[in-house]
């Protein structure tokens, strides 16, 4: 539950839903967490979390719940191991045991504004699914459009994480070993904003108003990938829907990498990484063995797209 | 602020800030560096073997002066063996290619590269021009595109060279995996990410016809920006002709250029982030085996219709391209909504109404994908191209005849029977004339045979 219109949305959709079964068969198919990931700590944009007492308000069958980012380091209860060795001048703080100046170390580590969005939401997903393991979740259910989908699909494509791709964008299993499921993944962004209109009463009471997108920063300092990517796709929304469904529908087809359990896993995403092949380094576009540059600045154990955004793999979580 | 030193020798004064990474370099490791990545690119891939005659795909343009020159530099330096010639091909655009190709013949002295020039009527029987005065200056673009598409290669086929390199670059891939991912072609994306493209594995049926098919191209530039493409060409002095590309590319290729150029601003690694990508991507799609991106020990991919950036630009003037594409997305959305409608897993939008089950399950286990049923994917699954060989030319052509030889037959048929004469003066008007010949005098005698 990001407070946006597509999550509330489903919310609405599903609450609805299990009212009409109750109603029909006096039982229900499903239970619903609605989780919202709080980084209100380290994201000035970011909505403030007392809204979901709004929605809780609205629908109360449910449970509710807000986790402050820095949780995603809580599954270590002690500063014991040392997630990254070298590097001893970026680990000011070795024996901090706060989550949250973890947090900070690692999002201070970060080059530019795209890698913090990037690694927020890679945080945010991971502890998600971490929560809904632990709650013998059966599924993550995202509220995202069409819109949004096709936005990610070439975000994550110009991030390196093509190879990733299936897991955030098709309903399915995914290496966290839980579901993920898109169900308005067919609904256009701006069909969803009317829709949250029409609705009595309206959705918009109950979602976080986000600031006016559509205008990307000039600076290249504070834009960021997803950003020029959503500009992008609302443009295209608006006069060519069918190819925003098109660029989502393709994406969905490109088939999950095989993996095993025991595969090699990236330390920040989770995902597996094929052949070991960590870091930005040991492919065609490589230049590292070519002239032996930056080395010792790469951490193994981050996949691509993550050591793009995480060059140093500096106070990553356990 | 004192002068930066440079990263690499730690010495000399640095003087160019890299674009792929903004590493501060002097002038001699800056040549250096990018020497050693395309002699890594080519190495690691194994692109060349030694006794092979190569042609450089040439247009006088920076892409392709700055590949012959380091090629030119690494074959002496490594001792790669092989030969390297220049092939230019002329549209036969009057005026167009003059300087281009003076360049390139100036290149041939300076690197002492053999070059041939061939011409789109030794190729085809066809200039551009008399294609212009034949259909009209709508739609020639089609006919260029499709010519270009074969020509370096019929071109290396008469020269009897088996590999043919080009000049694309890294941001020409990245641009082909976006705009690939925007028209959602999947197949395409996976043949164009591929640094050798076509197939010496397929042996065609019949020697006789063995020519194109049989033609190796590889782009030793894949992994180099565009940007340091020019910083190489500026620094070493080369001699090379800024082509302006006629025509405004297309649609979907504009778009994904746009977005490129965005993306290196706000992340420079974004570009080989893209390549990257495309590459791992198109292991992803399903059925194919030509999905091996680079990892398959040698094996190339087989393509059909290279792609090219503006050098080779396939572009078009009316830029409709995304509203036809919408047009016919909106139709086959039609045309299947029945099938659907049931599909979509709470529709909730268009039927507040969930379905009539008592329980609903909102995420069947086991099931995974499947829980739409066939939902995006199988309705249009990619369409597995079975390459096959041009019957007329053999040309790989995933149909009967190539779209080159199906153009040719629609000119040659129009083309004027009696009255042929020669003359370069093409009246302006005639051109403009839609799809009938005004006069017939003045058609061109060069025919196909
Ligand atoms: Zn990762
Ligand atoms: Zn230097
Ligand atoms: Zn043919």
């Amino acid at each position: 539950m990001s407070f946006g219109v597509s999550s509330v949305t489903l919310l609405h959709i599903l609450d609805y839903q299990l009212k009409n079964q109750t109603a029909k068969t006096g039982r229900t198919g499903f239970q619903l967490l609605v989780v919202h990931i709080d980084t209100s700590a380290v994201e000035q944009t970011a909505p403030n979390p007392s809204l979901i007492s709004n929605l809780q308000a609205r629908f109360p069958d449910h449970s509710y719940a807000v986790l402050p980012v820095k949780d995603v380091f809580e599954e270590t209860t002690s500063d014991a191991k040392p997630q990254t060795s070298g590097q001893p001048e970026e680990q000011a703080e070795p024996h901090a045991t706060s989550t949250s100046s973890h947090l900070s170390t690692l999002l201070a580590s970060l080059p530019s504004a795209t890698a913090l969005a990037d690694t927020i939401t890679t945080l945010r997903t991971r502890l998600l699914t971490a929560y809904a393991a632990a709650h013998a979740c059966e599924a993550i259910l995202w509220g995202d459009s069409t819109t949004r989908l096709a936005e990610r699909t070439l975000s994550e494509t110009a991030k390196g994480r093509g190879f990733s791709l299936p897991w955030s964008v098709a309903d399915g299993p995914t290496p966290g070993g839980i579901m993920f499921n898109y169900p308005l993944r067919d609904l256009l962004k701006k069909e969803l904003l009317s829709h949250a209109e029409f609705v009595r009463p309206p959705l918009t009471e109950v979602m976080f108003e986000e600031s006016k997108t559509g205008v990307v920063s000039t600076s290249s300092k504070t834009t960021t990938i997803d950003d020029l990517m959503r500009a992008y796709f609302e443009s295209v929304e608006e006069n060519y829907p069918s190819i925003v469904a098109n660029v989502v529908r393709t994406a969905t087809k490109l088939e999950p990498a095989g993996f095993e359990q025991s595969d090699a896993r990236c330390q920040l995403c989770g995902m597996p990484v094929p052949e070991g092949r960590f870091g930005i380094h040991g492919w065609g576009g490589d230049q590292h063995d070519a002239q032996g540059l930056e080395a010792g600045v790469q951490k193994e154990g981050l996949c691509y797209g993550c050591t793009r955004s995480v060059p140093r793999g500096v106070g990553l979580p356990p | 602020m004192a002068p930066s030193i440079c990263a690499v020798c730690q010495t000399n004064r640095a003087l160019i800030l890299r674009p792929k990474n903004h590493q501060k370099l002097c002038k001699p490791c800056f040549i250096s560096v990018f020497e050693a990545e395309i002699h890594h690119t080519i190495t690691t891939n194994s692109l060349f073997h030694r006794g092979e005659r190569i042609a450089v795909g040439a247009s006088g343009g920076k892409d392709s002066t700055v590949l012959a020159s380091v090629l030119k530099t690494l074959n002496e330096r490594y001792d790669y063996g092989v030969e390297l010639i220049l092939l230019s091909i002329d549209e036969g655009i009057k005026g167009y290619r003059d300087d281009s190709l003076e360049t390139v013949k100036r290149n041939a002295k300076q690197y002492g590269m053999p070059l041939t020039i061939l011409g789109y009527d030794e190729l085809y029987g066809w200039t551009m021009d008399q294609v212009v005065e034949q259909v009209g200056k709508k739609g020639n673009c089609t006919y260029c595109g499709v010519f270009r598409r074969q020509a370096l290669d019929r071109g290396a086929a008469k020269l009897g060279v088996r590999h043919v390199v080009t000049g694309h670059n890294a941001d020409d891939v990245a641009e082909t995996v976006l705009m690939n991912l925007l028209r959602g072609d999947l197949p395409r994306l996976s043949r164009t990410t591929s640094i050798v493209t076509s197939t010496p594995s397929i042996v065609p049926s019949s020697p006789e016809t063995t020519s194109h098919t049989n033609i190796k191209r590889s782009k030793p530039l894949k992994y180099a920006y565009e940007k340091e493409i020019v910083l190489y060409a500026h620094h070493k002095n080369l001699d090379y002709f800024s082509t302006e590309c006629l025509y405004s590319p297309e649609a979907f290729r504009g778009s994904a250029r746009a977005l490129i150029k965005n993306l290196e601003r706000v992340r420079p690694s974004a570009i080989l982030d893209v390549v990257r990508s495309g590459e791992d991507m198109a292991k992803l799609v399903p059925g194919g085996n030509d999905n091996c991106g680079n990892g398959c020990g040698g094996q190339a991919t087989l393509v059909e219709e290279e792609e090219g950036g503006c050098g080779s630009s396939n572009g078009r003037t009316t830029g409709g391209e995304m509203a036809s594409m919408e047009q016919q997305l909106v139709q086959s959305e039609a045309a299947a909504e029945g099938g659907l409608e049931v599909e979509i897993t709470t529709a909730a939008s268009k039927s507040p109404n969930p379905p009539d089950s008592d329980v609903i399950p909102l995420v069947t286990g086991k099931k995974g994908k499947k829980l739409k049923g066939p939902p995006h994917g199988t309705r249009k699954q990619p369409a597995r191209q079975t390459m096959g060989q041009c019957a007329r030319c053999g040309y790989l052509s995933s149909q009967d005849i190539c779209k080159a030889c199906v153009l040719l037959e629609g000119l040659n048929k129009n083309r004027p029977k009696n009255s042929i004469e020669v003359t370069y003066d093409i009246p302006e008007e005639a051109s403009l004339n839609g799809n009938t010949v005004v006069n017939g005098v003045q058609q061109l005698s060069l025919g196909p045979d």
